[in-house]
């Protein structure tokens, strides 16, 4: 009886591993194409920083929040006080106005995990 | 008479207006983030809101304190048979080049939430300066129950400039037009017949981005103000009174598509002459709906449709001899679809139509533009191929050179009322059909 269960345990770990592993790895790619569809119109990755609507994403993982000199931001995304690290950026992207409320942002938010764990790793390229 | 009255207004209602490198140079954005193809007018979701937010919208650094933009517009004119008059003082019957407008605006944020839309246009045709589109807002952002809306006032000189979609007579297909053309009767008032030549003043709400309600009313203008802008003073228009506008529209942005349904109406009475004590009363109703799909936003495909039906009081040009009853109507309608490949090819494909009671004294024959069977009955299609190479965030000289070229053709299967013969001097349908070249730059 104990071997069996430390079989199905064996079988289910591995049908988990099979399950998750595959869908934890984020694509640029993808991510490019999320970014064009929900960011583009107020978001710039070029290089030369600039700022549209919205502040400019270039080099934006790492960064400190409300740090871009020449960018009006808000009140409230100034008193934010953190680093744009992947755990903070996926917590804004799913819901901007829940994350920094008071924020200037108008976006609704992605509310596809994949999506935004893409959308993360082609910003995390974007350097 | 009446078809001499609105295609007057018509004419001048057909100045092109479009996007405006001001608004990108304001906003640090590129063309394509608020027109489908890069160059306008047609708006994406994005372009809506900002045009309803007052063109206020952006904080980019180089922006400029005068939000100055222009454009020009040269066309080349074929119609499938010559015209029995030159087209136009200085030009030919047939296969004119022309330097069709040029165009000076002041478009962007003026001051805090208050911004605006101001053309002055030369036509080439005409060879003269006069006032184009002018819209100027003040709008705000605000909180209600909780949701977004904005919630603006307009004052502008044409009924639905002011509109952000584009399916109402001021922004939809064709953004570019031959002013060389035998033009067709039995369009509504709505569509450019008071264009230049009243103002009016709406108030509008969008509510929680779909709901979308606008009302107000528009009043001619005074001869005198009208000669300083450019407009000939006999094509002042007495609107006797205020007529009324209203419009709403749902839209909802879903899969990276959008959508809307609309509500249009127009009342207005006209004097056509201060003589006769009587009016002509003309009621617009139109619906209007779109699609937008926008997916990663290079590629885009739009659909936009409208349809108006005007019932006509026309007592004045009744008793004045102009028609054979008082009781007319119209129905019009336009639909088109277009794609865009990389947003710098676009194929568009549209149809047109106008249909009315008969009357042959209101449509009476008439060399080239006159009826028949006194029918403002007319249909056709129009294709339309063009390149924008610039407009996109790292276009070269972005977003001061901004250039189309197009290729287009307009067929008619029926005009002013039939498709042989329709004037009564033996001209067809077919020999209005139309191929027009045109090269569109702005900076």
């Amino acid at each position: 009886m104990v071997r069996i269960l430390r079989r199905l345990r064996t079988i289910a770990a591995t049908a988990a591993l099979i399950c998750v592993v595959p869908a934890a790895i984020a694509d640029a790619e993808k991510g490019a194409d999320s970014f064009d569809s929900n960011c583009a119109e107020c978001h710039s990755v070029s290089p030369k920083l600039k700022n549209k609507k919205g502040p400019t994403l270039f080099g934006i993982v790492g960064r400190k929040s409300a740090s871009i000199g020449d960018y009006e931001y808000s009140d409230a995304m100034k008193a934010a006080g953190y680093a744009w690290d992947t755990g903070h950026l996926d917590a804004y992207i799913a819901a901007p106005k829940k994350a920094v409320p008071g924020g200037k942002m108008k976006f609704d938010g992605v509310p596809d995990d994949a999506e935004r764990r893409d959308l993360i790793e082609f910003l995390s390229q974007q350097k | 008479m009446l078809s001499t009255f609105v295609g007057l207004l018509l004419t001048l209602g057909s100045g092109a207006a479009h996007a405006l490198p001001s608004f990108a140079r304001q906003t640090g954005e590129e063309c394509v983030a608020c027109h489908v193809g890069g160059i306008g007018p047609q708006l994406t979701p994005h372009g809506q809101k900002f045009k309803m937010g007052g063109y206020t919208d952006g904080n980019a650094k180089d922006q400029y304190w005068v939000p100055f933009s222009g454009q020009g517009i040269v066309t080349f004119t074929h119609t499938d048979k010559k015209q029995p008059e030159d087209a136009a003082d200085t030009f030919n019957k047939n296969d004119n080049l022309a330097f069709q407008e040029g165009s000076l605006f002041l478009a962007g944020r003026y001051y805090g939430d208050f911004g605006g839309f101001v053309q002055e246009t030369y036509s080439g045709v005409d060879h003269l300066w006069s006032w184009d589109n002018v819209d100027l807002r003040y709008a705000r952002t605000l909180q209600l129950g909780g949701k977004d809306t904005i919630l603006g006032l307009s004052l502008n000189n044409s009924p639905t400039t002011q509109d952000p979609f584009n399916t109402l007579p001021a922004w939809n297909f064709p953004y570019v037009s031959s002013d060389l053309t035998p033009g067709f009767d039995g369009e509504p008032l709505l569509a450019g017949g008071l264009g230049q030549v009243s103002a009016g003043l709406t108030a509008y709400g969008f509510f929680d981005n779909w709901l979308y309600a606008e009302a107000g009313a528009y009043h001619d203008l005074g001869k005198q103000f009208l000669h300083r802008l450019g407009v000939a003073p006999d094509d002042r228009v007495d609107t006797s009174g205020l007529s009324p506008y209203f419009r709403v529209a749902a839209t909802k942005e879903f899969n990276h598509q959008s959508a809307s349904v609309g509500l249009v109406m127009l009342d207005s009475d006209i004097r056509p002459d201060p003589t006769l004590g009587s009016k002509d009363k003309y009621r617009d109703f139109g619906v209007d709906a779109s699609w937008q799909y926008l997916g990663t936003r290079r590629n885009m495909f739009a659909v936009n449709a409208r349809y108006i039906h005007e019932k006509q009081t026309l007592h004045a040009t009744f008793e004045g001899g102009g028609a054979d009853s008082a009781k007319q109507h119209v129905n019009e309608y336009n639909l088109n679809g277009s794609y865009y490949w990389q947003n710098t090819v676009g194929f568009t494909l549209g149809l047109f139509g106008t249909s009315g009671k008969r009357d042959n004294t209101l449509y009476a024959p008439e060399d080239l533009d006159g009826s028949r069977t006194g029918k403002p009955d007319s249909r056709g299609e129009i294709f339309q191929i063009d390149w924008t190479p610039f407009g996109k965030e790292d276009s070269w000289m972005a977003p001061w050179a901004n250039l189309r070229l197009g290729l287009q053709y307009m067929a008619y299967d029926k005009f002013n009322g039939s498709m042989n013969n329709y004037d009564g001097a033996g001209r067809d349908a077919s020999d209005n059909n139309t191929l027009m070249g045109f090269l569109w730059f702005a900076f």
